[in-house]
């Protein structure tokens, strides 16, 4: 280092060391500068991400709307000057436990909802910056997922036309119209025409004598005549007969799909939030039944969520109706009591006889159906729609053909072994339904 | 009216128009909000009570969805919930409330079933609060590795699953007891381990801690 110094040509490095210090100091000075600004940034947006973090859960930033906790619209005029904020927001309970006045009113007014404590988890500075995101405007929503046009309800074309009953009873009253009066004018033309030539009157034949003289001339043609539309009477009942008692197109695969009185969209439900659906099908794994949801399965989620994507409120205000829940004061609901609730008529789709014995536990849990494949694809529908005829034959179709799925499942262990012994050297045996008793009449009918 | 030949034809002939008629009719454009015609509506439509039916009582329609049972009836294996359901209730049961359930591979698989079916929404996979419908909430449910709920004790956890808590309802409804056990035993996997050393031996399912919990309904 020392010989550095001593030579004299290395004065003009020197300088510039130097400079290159005074530089680097000062791009220095400013990036910490910037820093500084920075942080001050990041602050400001802090107070925002950490009301959502820690507060959202309970409290609405910039409304009056309550949630768990009062709406903070305004609360800067409410309570008391200084930092009685900070402190609460620090730590309520000590407050409350102190005997602060303003405190233990809010308490007993918020139907002694406790407030988390949040000195672990939040600094002074955490706390201001969420107190300058009040104090600020309140941030601008984005709806997500508003779709552009329609409200994406995939209603029933009504297709303007005639129903072909109405058509053929019509055209049957016109021609009987036209025939009786063709008839009575061509029988006076003719008495007219015999009077003037001094022939005797015709007699006044009736429609069926007259019927049955044009019927005999033309025997060949009304026999087959007849045999046509006799066959298209019988054909039409035939088919017909399809359709009683189930609610089902054949052609179309289109079943019933009645409007429920609240318009509930599996597609949002199932499809676009993932919901399971035994969340609220929640008995299909423990009993018969796979169990239409009580309101308060429903209440879990819109005890928040208040307006939907597609329909506004409207629709879950009925199911808070049903709830008796009131959204301007949550926390006095009571989802115990029955005095404020209002029954919800859903209607059935699927519906089975009553002498037909249906176990949804049995087919789900023990043989690991999966819900689409009687029900289809209910996650993509916005009206639930009967998918499968639910006939008998439809039953005994699926009992023939699937396996059972005995590998590892402990309830068949037993009757698995049996079944072994039974087809002992024979090949190709597929253990279906029908081969453990799924066509015995009384497994279903009893 | 004699009966002869001509007759006979007329009434055929009526009565072929009728069966076309009424193909028509069977046959014609369907309602969505009917179910159809039904065979024997006797058959589906019982004069018993059936679950979700209506029922005529004294002249009203009531739903089945409406009768309670009868004050004081206990399902069989019911025990009832000993703490209320008040910030009192959810100190005390953090306190004194033990998870009767053993930690063990089985039963954990079986409670991220359980978890996947009923709480995935909202508390998302991991359990970071990014459930679909979690995001959709006036605020995300918190993650359980965050803040005061890592620590939070079993008793406290079950308690909130028992109840709800603020925005989250209560799954007492739909989940039975054991169920929740289970749940709470994911849900500690979950938090991670725990922060404080004494909170940590519970954590564990060494057999001494197995022991330690049989004994814990004598007090
Ligand atoms: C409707 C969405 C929703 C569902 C479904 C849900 N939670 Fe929550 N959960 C929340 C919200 C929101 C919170 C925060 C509540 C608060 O602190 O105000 C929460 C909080 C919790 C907590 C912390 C409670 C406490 O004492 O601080 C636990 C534990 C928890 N949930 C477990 C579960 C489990 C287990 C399930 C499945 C059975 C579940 N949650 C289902 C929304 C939900």
């Amino acid at each position: 280092m020392s010989s550095i110094h001593k030579n004299p040509g290395n004065s003009a490095r020197k300088n510039m060391y130097n400079r290159m210090f005074h530089f680097s100091f000062k791009s220095l000075l400013g990036i910490a500068m910037m820093l500084v600004l920075f942080s001050g940034n990041i602050k400001a947006a802090d107070g925002a991400k950490l009301f959502k973090a820690k507060c959202a859960v309970c409290h609405y930033s910039h409304t009056d709307q309550k949630l768990t906790g009062p709406g903070l619209k305004g609360v800067f005029d409410r309570v008391p000057p200084g930092d009685w904020i900070n402190r609460w927001i620090l730590n309520n309970e000590k407050m409350i436990k102190s005997g602060d006045a303003y405190a233990n009113k809010i308490y007993t007014e918020n139907g002694k909802a406790a407030m988390n404590v949040f000195e672990a988890e939040l600094k002074a500075e955490d706390v201001d910056a969420i107190i300058g995101f009040l104090k600020g405007p309140a941030p601008v929503v984005v709806v997500p997922g508003k779709p552009a046009g329609g409200t994406g309800t995939e209603g029933e074309e009504v297709k303007p036309g005639i129903e072909p009953l109405y058509l053929v009873l019509g055209i049957i009253v016109l021609l009987a119209i036209m025939i009786t009066t063709f008839r009575s004018v061509r029988t006076s033309l003719q008495n007219s025409a015999n009077r003037t030539e001094g022939k005797p009157e015709s007699p006044d034949l009736t429609f069926f004598e007259e019927a049955k003289l044009w019927m005999s001339g033309h025997r060949r043609f009304v026999g087959v005549m007849c045999i046509i539309i006799g066959f298209i009477g019988m054909k039409s009942c035939w088919d017909a007969c399809y359709d009683i008692g189930v609610y089902y197109d054949w052609e179309t695969n289109k079943g019933y799909h009645p409007e429920q009185p609240i318009k509930f969209s599996h597609k949002i439900h199932a499809g676009d939030n993932e919901i399971a659906c035994q969340y609220c099908h929640n008995t299909v794994e423990k009993s018969r039944h796979a169990g239409i949801p009580s309101v308060n399965v429903c209440m879990n989620c819109h005890k928040g969520i208040q307006e939907g994507a597609t329909t506004g409120k409207d629709e879950i205000a009925k199911i808070h109706y049903a709830a008796g829940f009131d959204p301007a004061d949550p926390n006095k609901w009571n989802p115990n009591d029955a005095s404020k609730q209002h029954p919800l008529a859903w209607l059935k789709v699927h519906n089975l006889p009553d002498h037909v014995y249906f176990n949804h536990s049995q087919h789900v849990v023990v043989g690991k159906i999966d819900c689409a494949k009687c029900h289809g694809d209910v996650k993509a529908m916005t009206t639930v729609e009967q998918k499968a005829p639910l006939t008998m034959r439809w039953c005994v179709d699926c009992h023939r053909t699937t396996e059972v799925a005995m590998e590892g499942n402990a309830y068949y262990d037993r009757l698995h072994k049996a079944l072994k012994e039974k087809y002992k050297g024979q090949y190709d045996v597929k253990f279906t339904v029908d081969k453990i008793g799924g066509l015995e009449c009384q497994k279903c009918h009893y | 009216m004699k009966l002869n030949y001509n007759t006979i034809k007329a009434v055929s002939i009526i009565g072929l128009v009728l069966l076309i008629i009424c193909g028509f009719m069977l046959n014609g454009k369907k309602d969505p909000n009917s179910p159809g015609v039904e065979f024997m509506p006797d058959m589906y439509r019982s004069p018993s009570v059936e679950v979700y039916g209506v029922t005529k009582f004294n002249g009203d329609d009531i739903y089945s969805t409406q009768f309670m049972p009868v004050k004081g009836t206990i399902a069989r294996g019911y025990i009832p919930y000993a703490y209320p359901n008040t910030p009192e209730g959810y100190e005390q049961a953090g306190l004194y409330l033990k998870n009767p359930i053993a930690s063990s591979a089985e039963v954990l698989a079986e409670a991220q079933l359980l978890y996947t079916k009923n709480c995935v929404h909202c508390h998302g996979a991991t359990g970071a609060g990014d459930g679909k419908v979690g995001q959709k909430l006036p605020g995300a449910p918190p993650a359980y590795n965050s803040g005061t709920i890592k620590n939070l004790p079993e008793g406290k956890i079950f308690h909130s699953i028992t109840y709800g808590k603020g925005l989250m309802g209560n799954h007492a409804s739909i989940l039975t007891t054991e169920e929740r056990w289970k749940l709470v035993l994911f849900v500690q996997t979950l938090q991670g381990p725990k922060e404080t050393a004494v909170a940590d031996s519970t954590a564990k399912t060494t057999p001494a801690v197995a022991e330690v919990k049989k004994e814990e309904p004598k007090h």
